[in-house]
């Protein structure tokens, strides 16, 4: 009796929940946190099962290249920096730009006030925190717009690689540290540093902006006619998962939480962090606008630095493209 | 039970040290954000009290261990036992597969030539390569591979680290019997299985013992450093990690700590089994 | 596909000639037991090289032995500068305080017998901890540059070291030490001319083991925050930037490094310890 009943369900909800839903391994950069809110919240409300999509949410850490994780097979999509994903591209890795959730970017350089800096002329001679790991780009296009040698030195900036954490600031190891809008920059705050003790750069409005976190997958899987449907119903479920994570912060930042298998991050600071991520994603329905793309571009040619070029030209045809967005959002 | 007195006076001292640093070392931070001059009291209640001290005072720490050992369900992820089991459960596949493959080349090199002059110099050369290098990629090849999770690749590389030295103590424990040793062998007219039963593996076992001591501690080392820096999501590695990101000394000294307990409970697991096998053997004096 | 049947060929090939080397007369001379592991190395480079044109396997995967020697040629003056950093200020520095800081420990308790009670049992059980993890705090408390990788180092080679010395300072029989006494030899007298020699095996034991540690702590460290420079350093940025080619070239200078100070303090081992039967073959 109890099986009749499920086959009659099962034959009420129609023949599409009988066959098996399409696998998505998405390869996250980095560890489980609000930044990826709209992925998670796809995931645990269910719009990526409406899409009959079975997608796997692999986080990254500080020594996971999404990058190298989708050249070897093992993700069908991954996020990343765009200055990243072109130098990717320039190095032989055919990465697709096929959606921009993160419409403007949150990457700073805040500084103590009490070190003396307080505008970019006064770099020199200074230390600075700097994120490796494929996040320098930005940094040595803007060092080398400002012409500032980043060897040490009187006239030059001292650079340091950065940890993951805030302490060198704190620590006073360093006089200005990278901060991401939406996390480290609240950590300097709940470390009891208030705002009017800090001077920030915001790398948007130094002129060096560079799109973040973005869609990207292999050029040669797009071909594939399957493939590209899957990514459109990912982009759309991902997007609504976006929109409902802008509109629901507290709600997202929980489901961040319960996602998180370390178990380690707090509620609290998921909810900052939410918050300042949807100020980024608000602009953005998913869509590259083609600008921001040339903007990007245009950055990271017209300061190819002599130590860290992301790229030294053009990236070749193809980089991105409307193909998947185009039908997601009709 | 003659050492409880000068063992718990060692820890004494080491908790007043530990103090005596706490208090030295965080205070910078509490002078720095004072608006006047403190008293020495205040600078010091303040030190014990942080929210991100550079060193955490001890009884902050046994705190957040009580709070996520004893006072959290085990199945929680909020709880270190559940990350102690996760690291254990892959320091213990490690362990195995390092002692086996040790033990397997050991007695290859022991017993042939073209083996010893050709494996030997590169055993110990692929201990000089840095693993924590290596963990990523064995990380992406083995997913290309389709092994997914984490849980092989930590093994792999706990393993690594693990062979080594069970590999090193074996050679030198089946080479251990003298010449006059193995020729009464040969005058016995053993056969080369035999000697091997009989006199090469029984007086390698000391040495063997000693190597898994040695060899246990590396697997859990090359665990938490396949968890450190590889976006390992569940493990002490892990929890290390994220404390460090996320400003939380407390999170990764407790971390340390059950790292600790847990070395010391398998080196002491191991040691046990020497001294049951060496009475039972007859090694012990 | 031919190339991975050719890769198969030299590997065959290799073995053949391996174990014609090593069955000849001339097998335990100098050439021969150069000659035997180079063999080796050579075949699984060529096996790999081929494998991995054969296999079309990406270069941000696993580039190809020949990419990674021309990356090596290229970039020679980057490697020396980071196995300056990382090998020689953090690993050897820090190697050099951490061992004799815990020779000079053991000798210290072995005349205490409350503090050898004490501390062996702590020490033993510190030599077990996994002390990468303190890495992050260690560079937090020294700083981004080498002092910090040197602390990591000197705090990853101590207890081994200390634990071997103690085991070996004891590693006498009743019968040598009452010979010593027949002879009314006093401590350091029994020390110098019977313990320091019998604990020998056991110290360069420890010395060994501390080599690859050292080098592993330095570099380790170097994950949590470091200067621009450092092996460390440019392992975890080009993997960053897919760059495996360098990736490879600076594990190839640890490699190196490593072997060259194992061989260095085996080669010390072989003239202090000739008479232990480890030592003759």
């Amino acid at each position: 009796m109890k099986k009749l009943l499920i086959g009659a369900l099962a034959l009420g909800m129609g023949t599409g929940a009988a066959q098996a839903a399409d696998e998505v391994t998405l390869q996250l950069k980095w560890v489980t946190q609000a930044q990826f809110a709209g992925y998670y919240v796809a995931l645990e409300k269910g719009f990526y099962e409406e899409e009959d999509l079975d997608v796997t949410i692999k986080p990254g850490g500080p020594d996971i290249a999404p990058e190298q994780v989708i050249a070897g097979g093992g993700a069908d999509v991954i996020t990343t920096w765009m200055a990243a994903a072109l130098a990717a591209r320039e190095r032989g890795l055919p990465l697709v730009n096929i959606a921009q959730p993160f419409k403007s970017g949150g990457l700073q350089l805040t500084c103590l006030k009490e070190s003396g800096v307080e505008s970019p002329e006064d770099f020199p001679g200074h230390t600075l925190g700097v994120w490796f790991f494929g996040n320098e780009y930005p940094f040595y296009a803007w060092m080398a717009k400002l012409g500032v040698p980043t060897e040490g030195g009187e006239d030059g900036v001292e650079v340091l690689k950065q940890a993951f954490n805030v302490d060198p600031l704190l620590n006073k190891q360093a006089d200005c540290i990278s901060v991401m809008t939406y996390n480290e920059y609240g950590q300097v705050l709940d470390a009891g540093i208030s705002p009017d003790e800090l001077v920030t750069f915001n790398y948007l409005e130094e002129g060096v902006g560079m799109m973040e976190d973005g869609l990207y997958v292999l050029e040669e899987n797009l071909d594939d006619p399957e493939f590209a449907d899957k990514m459109v119903r990912f982009v759309r479920a991902s997007m609504k998962g976006w929109k409902y994570a802008e509109e629901n912060p507290e709600e997202a930042a929980e489901i961040v939480v319960d996602s998180d298998e370390t178990g380690a991050q707090t509620l609290d600071h998921q909810i900052y962090m939410m918050g300042e991520v949807a100020k980024l994603t608000a602009g953005s329905d998913g869509a590259l606008d083609p600008a921001d793309f040339d903007q990007t571009v245009a950055t990271l040619l017209s300061a190819v630095s002599p130590d860290n070029p992301a790229i030294t030209e053009e990236p070749s045809e193809g980089a991105w493209t409307h193909a998947i967005t185009d039908e997601a959002l009709q | 039970m003659r050492n409880v007195l000068p063992v718990l006076t060692v820890l004494l001292v080491i908790v007043g040290i530990w103090y005596a640093a706490a208090i030295w070392m965080n205070s910078a931070w509490t002078i720095d954000r004072a608006d006047g001059p403190l008293t020495f009291s205040e600078i010091v209640s303040d030190t014990m009290s942080q929210d991100r001290p550079r060193l955490p005072a001890p009884h902050q720490v046994w705190a957040e261990f009580q709070k996520t050992v004893f006072d959290t369900k085990v199945t929680s992820k909020r709880s270190l036992v559940f990350h102690g089991w996760i690291t254990l459960s892959s320091t213990l596949a490690g362990f195995a597969l390092g002692t086996v493959t040790g033990i397997l080349m050991a007695v290859g090199i022991v017993y042939s030539r073209p083996v010893s002059m050709s494996l030997m110099p590169w055993a110990i050369i692929s201990q000089t390569i840095p693993i924590v290098a290596l963990a990523p990629m064995i990380i992406v090849v083995l997913a290309s591979l389709g092994v997914d999770g984490r849980a092989v690749p930590k093994a792999i590389i706990s393993a690594y680290l693990c062979y080594f030295p069970v590999l090193v103590g074996m050679v030198k424990g089946l080479k251990s019997p003298d010449a006059m040793q193995l020729d009464l062998m040969k005058t016995w007219s053993a056969t080369g299985w035999q000697s091997f039963w009989r006199l090469r593996f029984p007086s390698s076992v000391p040495y063997l013992f000693t190597s898994l001591k040695v060899g246990i501690a590396a697997a859990l080392v090359g665990t938490i450093v396949g968890e450190l820096p590889t976006g390992a999501v569940r493990g002490l590695g892990a929890r290390i990690l994220i404390g460090d990101q996320f400003g939380n000394p407390m999170m990764i000294w407790s971390a340390l700590i059950a790292a600790a307990v847990l070395a010391g409970v398998l080196v002491t697991v191991v040691s046990v089994m020497q001294t049951v096998a060496m009475k039972r053997m007859g090694f012990a004096r | 596909m031919e190339l991975v049947i050719l890769a198969f060929v030299v590997w065959a090939a290799g073995t053949f000639v391996a174990v014609q080397i090593a069955r000849s007369p001339g097998h335990d001379a100098m050439p021969a037991r150069i000659a035997v592991p180079v063999i080796f190395g050579i075949m699984v480079l060529a096996m790999w090289e081929l494998l991995v044109t054969g296999l079309n396997v990406s270069q941000v995967i696993l580039p190809a032995p020949s990419v990674i020697a021309s990356t090596f040629a290229r970039s020679t003056s980057t490697l020396w500068g980071d196995f300056l950093q990382t090998a020689l200020k953090g690993g050897v520095s820090g190697y050099l305080i951490g061992c004799s800081a815990a020779v000079a420990a053991a000798l210290a308790i072995d005349r205490v017998p409350f503090l050898q009670r004490g501390l062996l049992p702590i020490g033993n059980f510190v030599a077990a901890l996994p002390i990468v993890g303190i890495a992050p705090i260690l560079v937090g408390w020294f700083g981004f540059d080498w002092q910090s990788k040197a602390a990591v180092v000197v705090v990853m080679v101590f207890f081994p070291m200390l634990v071997n010395t103690v085991q070996g300072l004891a590693d006498t029989t009743a019968m040598q030490r009452d010979l010593m006494k027949t002879y009314s030899a006093g401590y350091w007298q029994s020390l110098l001319k019977l313990r320091l020699p019998a604990a020998m095996p056991f110290i360069f034991n420890g010395l060994k083991i501390s080599t690859t540690l050292a080098l592993i702590g330095a570099i380790v460290a170097e994950y949590f925050g470091s200067p621009t420079r450092g092996m460390g350093f440019r392992i975890s940025t080009e993997v960053g930037r897919l760059g495996l080619d360098m990736v490879w070239a600076e594990i190839t200078v640890a490699a190196i490094a490593g072997s060259v100070f194992y061989g260095l303090v085996a080669l010390i081992e072989r003239g202090v310890t000739f008479w232990h039967p480890s030592q003759r073959s």
